[in-house]
């Protein structure tokens, strides 16, 4: 079908003075430019909603805020608006995997930002990299999902090995002779547990006990009795939020101080200091930065302070999470919305972020190293490896308070 | 193992099933009773969890005095929901059966409605507090003062109501229901009023153990569910409409998980609560007291 010619001219005239116009009023072209679209699903209900909530979806959506009040985000020089496109997974690994499937799928949404936990990023990484969607995931922490060699995948967070590796070269620079192991059975607890146990293999560590727990556990007193009995100098536990913050007080209820208590997610939360109070000193976990680890770091941890209403980031995958935010924005503006130049500005280069320099090798951040934290004085304090310290180890922890 | 260690191993055993029996209680005078199969029984725990917290951290109450004013609140919503939703249920279902499957619809249904409207209002982020949190010492064995109290209360709110229920004419009337729902309409137990005030006691207890429980858990919207699921277990052990029942398979469940967590792995915990309740169902299939 032929168009009328008069209405071929008519069009012509429309676009010329449309360009006039935006030539004339730049900002008028600029606020009328599609926005970008970012796509998400993660846990607003259900058992995941405890660690998403806090180290995760807070951040996604003080990035959008942050970069449309600069006027949008830079597309290569363009700044356009971030329109978030967010479901809830209810912890519910199908859940997540269907909304992902329509946000790239059906949606096609420019970009996408990771789901929570390493359970959600394994079923979702190889699902995006079939799209071709860059995924930048600041709370997965699994070696098989690194050893899946997903182009399109990274993760932000130290891998088991480093974690554990870099807990066990502490504890032997302390003088640690044995230590009593609870690790939780899922995904997260069981890698963890096999990186300790081949961390541990290197030394002359002795482990007095190896108990797992399931998912939802309510009481560990009487494993922790049995622990308490063998009087083992440092206790590692593999743990979720409410487990960690289960073992803790029913430490301290039994009376069980051993010279390093370490517990896994959840210690660096601001929760972890509400409820154990001032019992929380000395506890040590899984954390790799603070306010105190760089400038951007600081203006990060007072931003998000002040949006949330004091709420506090956590000390280790917020941070992680925020890194990753950063990359994508840098690498956007680098490289447009073109998702295989992004994937490969990520790979290739090393990015400057709140956290230091994060550097891939395939999957993996290669540039932090693994690390631990404990709380002192109401802060929790990068203690290994000296290298990125906020502070030193105090060993042995003082009592429960 | 010493005397001492034994001892802390009951006792632990004994706190957690008195939760149980807590929560057990309210689910089961809800089924026992009238059929009411709330699936949402949980979440009005968590809501007393929630109130607890919000006293305590923005008030400063003590969860101790919260928690009569939660259940007496509780009671209240009770009534309401049992006025809007399960009257009118029972006045159009044609029998009994039918009766339960609709309720349990709409159960399932308050679930959910519960359930979010916590996530709007707090978010799915964990909370909790810190409140009587230092060890007490008994006979050799050592408890947080929290958990004692915890256990205490559960017991002694356990026992009233089954006394209750025993001795007098209120309680009379409730059995006589849990017997023959008929016969106990013609020797004139009024129903309409019993039926409203018993669905707002069950979730009354539930909501006091949410608030007890909050001094020792995290809470999150999501701590409800889990609750469900052993109350129902303990109630099916016991016996539906057996109140002793209940009581003495919540602390036996709470023992016995306790004993196979020291001896064997928390991961079995599992194992055996649903092995026990496998066994006694093929043992005594109305449940360990029910004649």
């Amino acid at each position: 079908m032929s168009t009328p010619p008069s209405s071929t001219r008519r069009s012509t005239v429309q676009a010329l003075a449309a360009g006039a116009a935006g030539l004339a009023v730049p900002s008028l072209a600029r606020s009328q430019s599609a926005p970008v679209r970012v796509g998400y699903a993660i846990a607003r209900t259900g058992p995941w909603a405890g660690g998403a909530q806090v180290s995760q979806e807070p951040n996604f959506l003080m990035w959008a805020e942050q970069q449309n009040a600069a006027g949008g985000l830079d597309v290569k020089g363009t700044r356009r608006r971030i329109e978030l496109v967010s479901f809830d997974d209810r912890s519910e690994i199908e859940t997540c995997i269907r909304s992902y499937e329509k946000l790239m799928g059906s949606d096609k949404v420019d970009l996408i930002l990771p789901p929570w936990g390493s359970n959600a990023n394994f079923a979702l990484a190889p699902l995006a990299n079939r799209f071709g969607y860059p995924m930048l995931a600041p709370t997965a922490l699994s070696r098989k999902l690194i050893d899946m060699h997903l182009p399109y995948f990274f993760s932000l967070l130290q891998q088991p090995d480093r974690m554990m590796g870099a807990l066990v070269d502490m504890l032997v620079a302390n003088g640690v002779k044995t230590i009593a192991i609870l690790y939780m059975d899922d995904l997260f607890g069981l890698e963890n547990f096999a990186a300790l146990n081949a961390a541990l293999k290197k030394t002359d560590i002795r482990v007095v006990e190896r108990k797992g727990y399931p998912l939802g556990v309510k009481d560990l007193a009487p494993v922790l009795r049995t622990i308490k009995d063998q009087n083992p100098d440092a206790f590692i536990g593999i743990t979720y939020p409410p487990d960690t913050i289960l073992a803790s007080k029913q430490s301290k209820e039994i009376g069980f101080n051993p010279k390093l208590f370490y517990a896994s997610v959840g210690t660096a939360f601001q929760l972890y200091r509400n409820v154990l109070g001032a019992g929380a000193e000395g506890v040590s976990g899984m954390g790799s930065w603070n306010a105190a680890t760089s400038p951007g770091a600081k203006a990060y941890f007072q931003a998000h302070t002040a949006k949330f209403g004091g709420k506090e980031p956590d000390r280790w995958a917020s941070g992680h999470c925020w890194a990753g935010l950063e990359i994508l924005t840098q690498a956007v503006a680098k490289v447009g919305l073109d998702r295989k130049a992004i994937r490969d500005y990520v790979a290739k280069n090393e990015h400057k972020t709140i956290i230091g320099p994060v550097r891939f090798e395939g999957s993996e951040n290669v540039a932090t190293p693994g690390s631990v934290g404990q709380w002192q004085n109401g802060e929790f304090e990068v203690v290994w490896p000296r290298s990125i310290a906020t502070a030193q180890l105090v060993m042995p922890k003082p009592a429960w308070k | 193992m010493s005397f001492g260690a034994w001892l802390e191993l009951i006792a632990s055993g004994l706190i957690t099933g008195g939760v149980y029996a807590l929560v057990a209680l309210g689910l089961n005078l809800q089924y026992g009773l009238m059929r009411i199969l709330n699936i949402a029984h949980g979440e009005f725990l968590m809501l007393g969890a929630f109130a607890a917290w919000l006293a305590y951290t923005y008030l400063g109450v003590s969860p101790l005095l919260t928690a009569p004013i939660v259940f007496v609140l509780m009671v209240v919503l009770g009534l309401l929901i049992h006025r809007l939703a399960f009257r009118r249920l029972a006045a159009t279902s044609p029998d009994l059966d039918v009766f339960e499957a609709r309720g349990l619809m709409v159960a399932f249904g308050l679930m959910f409605l519960v359930q979010n409207f916590a996530s709007l209002v707090w978010g799915g982020e964990l909370r909790g507090y810190d409140y009587l949190t230092d060890p007490v010492s008994v006979g050799g064995a050592q408890f947080a003062a929290n958990k004692l109290l915890l256990a205490a209360v559960a017991l002694a709110v356990s026992v009233a109501l089954i006394v209750v229920l025993r001795r007098s004419l209120l309680g009379k009337g409730v059995r006589a229901l849990m017997q023959s729902p008929v016969g106990a309409q013609l020797v004139g137990i009024d129903t309409a009023r019993l039926h409203p005030l018993m669905f707002g006691i069950g979730l009354g207890l539930s909501g006091l153990a949410g608030s007890l429980l909050s001094m020792t858990y995290a809470i999150s919207p999501a701590i409800g569910e889990p609750y469900t699921v052993t109350a129902l277990i303990v109630i099916t052990l016991g016996g539906f409409g057996s109140m002793t029942g209940s009581l003495v398979a919540a602390l036996a469940l709470g023992v016995i998980e306790a004993l196979g967590t020291h001896f064997g792995s928390p991961s079995l915990k599992p194992l055996l609560s649903y092995g026990l309740f496998i066994a006694v169902l093929l043992w005594k299939p109305n449940g360990l007291f029910k004649r």
